[in-house]
């Protein structure tokens, strides 16, 4: 699913935030990234996103070389992609439905879709009756559930997730946990950027560790440290 | 998948109204630009209609007086045919000054219900041999004040009055409208602008879900269209005025003789009309397109 061959990514001032990656992610395995701040993990996602692209090497999502990819043709990639926020991101003057909805007007489904998808997706994050309330009125674990939603109401192949649960509690961060399992589960790949070493080790996934830009575990099944 | 007609008119009057002063301070801006450039345009058509009837060389036109006798008429024409300074002279009867009124006048039929060809003045209409302006002067002069004449007119002055105003007044118009245009074009970009930055994590969202460069351009270039529209909407008013009633009273039979024929056609109206709807469409394309290029970026 996602196939990093030889990938460079130089920031101004020779600063590298990765350094000769190489690795393969298969479709539905669920991959941490750890690493102490500034070793390269939200760079490694905002180049599998295509927010960035890397001085060398190439990167394949779904077969295909996103480096190469045009600039108009960023957006169809986009939409096999869902992305989740630390900050979750909501538009403060939307309501939940509303912006989970956006994320599917926005490349086009028609109305019927919209109505039919958001409902569905609302009741498995668990937040059907806060359909109508506005972030501000939902706990920083709704939110971040409302924003889960958002992500996934498109059915992406791949789940970025940008230390999801770097703003919550522990309890609250195992609730997400939990869904971002339950959706790995459907087939799903994640990626997700973390420094809570309680939930990698309780998971036992996949685990990437990062150091100033270079992979220096690549561990199946692995723990934080 | 196209863009829905719903979410790009919904889009863009949310942006128009998050902005409201500025939005309107931008369709002031284009309305007052647009409508010196229309007037600028409007006022170059009547100064052509006014100075139409000098066309062909004619230097100086001898009104007589309708009740001119015709011993009057003859010593007049006995005058023009002898003197060595004129090449060519055209009488123009009653009737044809008639015609030449109607046309004139085609847009303000009730003005030409009211006149007669009897009450027209025929005139001499003359082309001297040489058209420096103190010989024509020298050669209106002869006949000024004789029996018959009621009024001698001398292209030169009568040109050169209305040309004068022309310039002074066109381009005052031009400068102007161009200075505000070129503000126009400001005040989009910087209302876009602003509603880029007013919307930026909507547009992150936008680009992290997938939406396309267009998808999340085209409400902000409606934006910009919806100003420049509305601006020329108000311009067209502005200028509907202007010709109805400044510019027609400037030709009422009544008004100054230097202005008679200061008219604008419908077909011209017509035309600074969509000259003045094409302005505002490339003010708004070319604001709007900065904007957008320039700050929302892939």
């Amino acid at each position: 699913m996602i196939k990093l061959e030889n990938v460079t990514k130089v920031y101004k001032g020779d600063n590298v935030a990765l350094r000769d990656a190489t690795l393969d992610i298969v479709k539905g395995e669920f991959v941490f990234l750890v690493g102490a701040s500034g070793s390269g993990k939200s760079t490694f996602i905002r180049l599998l996103n295509r927010e960035e692209v890397p001085e060398h090497g190439k990167i394949f999502v779904a077969g295909k070389d996103i480096a190469q990819l045009g600039t108009w043709k960023v957006p169809y990639l986009r939409r096999n992609i869902g992305y989740i926020f630390q900050d979750f991101k909501l538009l403060p003057n939307k309501t939940v439905g509303e912006n989970v909805a956006f994320a599917l007007e926005v490349i086009g489904k028609p109305r019927h879709v919209v109505k039919k998808q958001v409902p569905a997706i609302l009741e498995l994050v668990g937040l059907t009756q806060k359909l109508e309330n506005f972030p501000h009125e939902l706990s920083g674990g709704e939110q971040q559930r409302v924003s889960i939603a958002r992500a996934f109401v498109n059915r992406p192949l791949i789940l970025l997730a940008d230390e999801p649960t770097g703003n919550l509690d522990p309890q609250t961060s195992v609730g997400i946990m939990r869904l971002l399992d339950r959706i790995n589960r459907t087939g799903t790949t994640v990626v997700m950027a973390t420094h809570d070493r309680g939930i990698v080790d309780t998971m036992r996934r996949r685990v990437i560790e990062l150091d100033r830009g270079v992979i220096v575990r690549d561990q199946a099944r692995g723990v934080y440290e | 998948m196209a863009i829905s007609p719903i979410y790009a008119l919904r889009e863009t009057g949310v942006n128009l109204w998050r902005n409201v002063l500025l939005t309107t301070a931008t369709i002031i801006t284009i309305g007052v630009s647009l409508l010196m450039f229309g007037s600028f345009f409007m006022f170059d058509y009547a100064v052509a209609n006014a100075t139409q009837r000098w066309e062909g060389g004619i230097e100086f036109v001898i009104w007589m007086n309708p009740e001119a006798s015709v011993e009057q008429d003859a010593a007049i024409q006995e005058a023009l045919n002898s003197s060595p300074q004129i090449q060519d002279h055209n009488y123009v009867d009653q009737l044809e000054t008639f015609e030449e009124f109607k046309e004139l006048f085609a847009d303000t039929p009730e003005m030409i219900e009211v006149v007669t060809p009897e009450a027209m003045p025929p005139s001499y209409r003359v082309v001297p041999l040489d058209p420096d302006a103190d010989v024509v002067e020298e050669l209106a002069n002869q006949f000024r004040g004789r029996p018959g004449v009621k009024e001698v007119v001398s292209a030169n002055e009568t040109i050169r009055a209305i040309q004068d105003l022309a310039d002074r007044v066109g381009l005052f118009l031009f400068l102007g409208s161009f200075v505000l245009l070129a503000a126009a074009t400001l005040l989009i970009l910087t209302n876009i602008v602003s509603a880029i930055r007013n919307r930026g994590r909507e547009i992150e969202i936008m680009k992290v879900v997938g939406a396309t460069n267009w998808f999340i351009r085209i409400p902000f270039m409606l934006e910009g269209l919806a100003q420049a529209v509305i601006g020329a909407l108000f311009a067209w008013g502005g200028l509907y005025a202007f010709r109805r009633f400044v510019i027609s009273e400037f030709s009422e039979p009544d008004g100054l003789e230097l202005l008679a024929g200061f008219e604008v056609s419908d077909n011209e109206f017509l035309s600074t009309s969509i000259l003045v709807l094409g302005i505002a469409i490339a003010v708004s394309v070319v604001g709007s397109l900065v904007a957008v290029t320039r700050y929302l970026d892939a």
